[in-house]
């Protein structure tokens, strides 16, 4: 195997990589192809991938190719679903080695991790602590520095937000190979400038876009805001304002009672309304008891996906709700007879909804939550589709509206789909299931039409997959070009020479 | 009718066990104990039966220390009407368990038993038919379908390559296989009144152990694996070796 390595250090593209004899580099191509390709099955190509071992390693590379003007592509574990990871030529950084849990500092609820630590190992770590750290995507087999990059959410976002609100710290490795350390709370944009300090002492001045984000869930393009933290700049720009090295995040106590059930419901209407009841009564209102950390929807169709694996649900259910509810012991009581008094308003099947016992059963209600992504998948490879997903968020008093639209708008094309999502947050999940190519390009249509109309109601495209390669165009046409225009600039003045994920967020043309 | 089902408080499959300080037994820091998933089969074929009879009461019985009630407790969440717990902190072989618990359904007339086909902890599967035995009832073990007809039972059976279909009458205990039903969730109003309900505990008729552990050890762990190199460079070392070292082809 010696002699193998040998050859690709001599066929390395990048000259500074062979002085570093102990990284490793690979080009064979059976060998890389999982780094050419993600969990949405969109595939690129690239000359080589390599795996620094430190931070040191990273920037010598980096710096290396900003020299040369070698492109670079950062990958997490592959489980994205916009491309963002997918090279399109030039050089992989797989931060794969980088994959330590520094610290766990239990009286200060924090940690220091490095970016390709798995979420779920991070989180079973924290747990044997009696800790946890809430944001929990449905995939939790990838890294925690892409989970930053991509500002990750999930089920807890209902209660806790997205990744964003856990960042205390970052070491990013900006395009030009310096270092930049920022902490949450110490530096902020004045009249949209925002003035960074690199570990050289250089200074570099951004202009903060000054378009206005949408006030749902929402993960497309850059945050900006006038007064914006600098961090927030690099949380969820999709790595193309730098590679994240070193995080310092926030954890929490663990919750030592969880109130879980799923409550099923015989038509859309009350299930829908029922959500919107737990989320008012959840926001904003510290006085309420009803309090839910995650409030999730699934429709007729997503259920039928899981009757084989789940035989207890109802027959006749039209709609699912699945929540949690993080309470005191002294509170269980009423908390119990609040839950019955809500279920109960809203024609919820009170004698059929389940309810955990105890922890085993409440990870099963997860379980359950989690199979309808990977059933979904199962079906496409089954029968060789391709999914058409939506990811919209909307203003909640839009949600209802924007839900019996969408579904019309693909019942009426004739096009099999499920619908399932994040209620709680108004953030849908509209999976279309294409059986043809022409149903796929029609599908491919109406998640544009969707787009449109979620945008047209003050909504987003993306709540929380991101942009990527695959979705510039509908960020283009969200945000207008105005805007992306303002936010290549800011990738220009990180990355003058245009070479780090390239392709992410906007096309490249916009660099030129 | 009263029915009797009978419930063993295990280790969760997923905990990690370890043997304890005295090498004797399990130990219980840091393991989560649930149900019996097989018992989980009896308690819905028992409330299944009360059900369909229209009458009657479900008692669910345990034997072993106070720990146990959490089972009991799920059990009567479940919808079982009331619950025993046979006190005691002292290691039961098998049939030590089934004559304590043959005793109770002696006092209380329960002329339908139910068990799980085994307790995943010690796997010994024989409670049930130990049971029967003390008791003189009948026993059909492994059901995957259970029909009761007045005093009749009948009865699908899981054999080695196929089924076979059994009949009896009362008294009887039955030993569930999974297949048999899908065990319902405790509905929220079940939980709020089994977390008020009182267990009853008694003193379990004593029996001298026929079975005595003399030694509890872990299996050894696994070796670790070997790399070889990732192209098909290495096939003809790998084949070479899956014949000579391991054996496997």
């Amino acid at each position: 195997m010696e002699g193998n390595n040998e050859k690709i250090r001599e066929r390395s593209l990048i000259p500074v990589l062979l002085s570093h004899h102990y990284m490793i580099i690979k080009n064979n191509p059976e060998e890389i192809q999982t780094y050419l390709v993600d969990a949405a099955n969109y595939k690129g190509f690239c000359e080589e991938v390599v795996f620094p071992e430190s931070e040191n390693d990273i920037i010598n590379i980096v710096k290396e190719a900003n020299k040369t003007g070698k492109k670079i592509t950062v990958a997490g574990n592959g489980t994205g679903l916009t491309g963002a990871r997918v090279p399109e030529g030039g050089i992989v950084i797989a931060t794969d080695k980088l994959n330590s849990i520094i610290n766990i500092d239990c009286d200060n609820q924090k940690a220091l991790v490095q970016p390709a630590v798995l979420l779920a190992d991070f989180q079973s770590e924290l747990k044997e602590k009696e800790l946890f750290y809430p944001p929990d995507p449905t995939e939790t087999n990838c890294f925690i520095g892409a989970t930053i990059a991509t500002n990750a959410s999930g089920a807890r976002t209902f209660k806790y937000g997205p990744t964003r609100n856990f960042v205390n710290k970052l070491n990013v490795i900006l395009p030009t190979g310096e270092i930049l350390s920022i902490e949450r709370g110490k530096n902020f944009a004045e009249d949209n400038k925002l003035t960074l300090l690199t570990g050289t002492g250089s200074e570099i001045i951004v202009n903060v876009p000054k378009y206005k984000m949408p006030g749902t869930k929402h993960s497309a393009g850059y945050y900006v805001n006038p007064r914006m933290d600098a961090i927030d700049l690099f949380i969820g720009a999709e790595g193309t304002l730098g590679i994240i090295t070193e995080v310092e995040l926030k954890v929490l106590p663990l919750p030592q009672n969880v109130f879980s059930s799923v409550i099923f419901f015989s038509n859309e209407d009350d299930a829908l309304s029922f959500i919107s009841a737990v989320r008012n009564k959840s926001k904003d209102n510290p006085e309420s008891i009803i309090d839910a950390s995650a409030l999730e929807y699934f429709d007729e169709r997503a259920l039928k996906f899981l009757i084989d694996d789940f035989p207890n649900i109802p027959a006749e259910a039209k709609a699912a709700v699945w929540l949690e509810n993080e309470f005191e012991k002294k509170d269980e009581e009423i908390l119990y007879n609040k839950w019955i008094e809500l279920i109960e308003k809203f024609n919820g099947d009170i004698d059929n909804a389940w309810f955990a016992f105890d922890n085993v059963e409440r990870k099963s209600f997860q379980d359950f939550r989690h199979a309808v992504s990977w059933k979904v998948s199962e079906y496409l490879v089954k029968n060789n589709l391709k999914k058409v997903g939506t990811d919209t968020a909307v203003p909640h008093e839009k949600f209802k509206e924007f839900y019996y639209s969408c579904k019309d708008l693909v019942e009426n094309a004739g096009i099999d789909y499920i619908a399932y999502g994040h209620f709680g947050d108004s953030h849908l999940h509209l999976n279309m299931l294409p059986k043809s190519e022409n149903e796929y390009s029609a599908a491919k249509e109406l998640y544009a039409d969707i787009c449109r109309l979620s945008v047209s109601l003050g909504g987003t495209i993306s709540a929380e997959h991101g942009i990527g390669k695959l979705k510039r165009e509908y960020l283009l046409e969200m945000y207008g070009e105005k805007y992306i225009i303002e936010m290549a600039k800011v990738k220009k003045m990180l990355d003058p020479n245009s070479i780090m994920n390239i392709g992410n967020i906007f096309s490249e043309e916009y660099l030129k | 009718m009263k029915i009797a089902v009978c419930v063993s408080h295990v280790p969760d499959t997923a905990t990690k066990v370890n043997v304890g300080a005295e090498g004797k037994s399990i130990d219980p820091n840091g393991v989560t104990y649930v149900v019996n998933p097989y018992d989980e089969f009896a308690i819905e074929e028992a409330l299944k039966t009360k059900e369909k009879i229209g009458d009657g009461e479900v008692v669910a019985i345990s034997v072993g220390p106070d720990a146990n009630k959490e089972t009991i407790r799920k059990a009567l969440a479940m919808g079982v009407d009331s619950g025993v717990l046979l006190k005691d902190d002292q290691f039961r072989d098998s049939a030590s368990v089934a004559k304590a618990l043959a005793e109770e359904i002696k006092a209380l007339g329960a002329e339908l038993v139910f068990f799980g086909k085994q307790a995943v902890d010690y796997d010994n599967s024989v409670v049930g038919q130990m049971t029967a035995e003390y008791l003189g009832y009948n026993c059909i073990s492994v059901v995957v379908d259970f029909k009761l007809d007045d005093r009749k039972v009948t009865c699908e059976r899981e054999i080695e390559g196929g089924k076979e279909i059994v009949s009896t009458t009362l008294p009887v205990v039955i030993t569930t296989q999974k297949g048999l039903n899908d065990p319902r969730y405790a509905s929220l109003k079940g939980i709020m009144a089994a977390k008020r309900k009182t267990i009853e505990e008694k003193q379990p008729a004593a029996a001298e152990n026929k079975v005595e552990i003399i030694k509890m050890k872990k299996p050894a762990s696994k070796q670790p694996g070997k790399v070889l190199g990732s192209d098909a460079t290495v096939v003809p070392e790998l084949v070479r070796l899956l014949r000579e070292e391991a054996k496997v082809i």
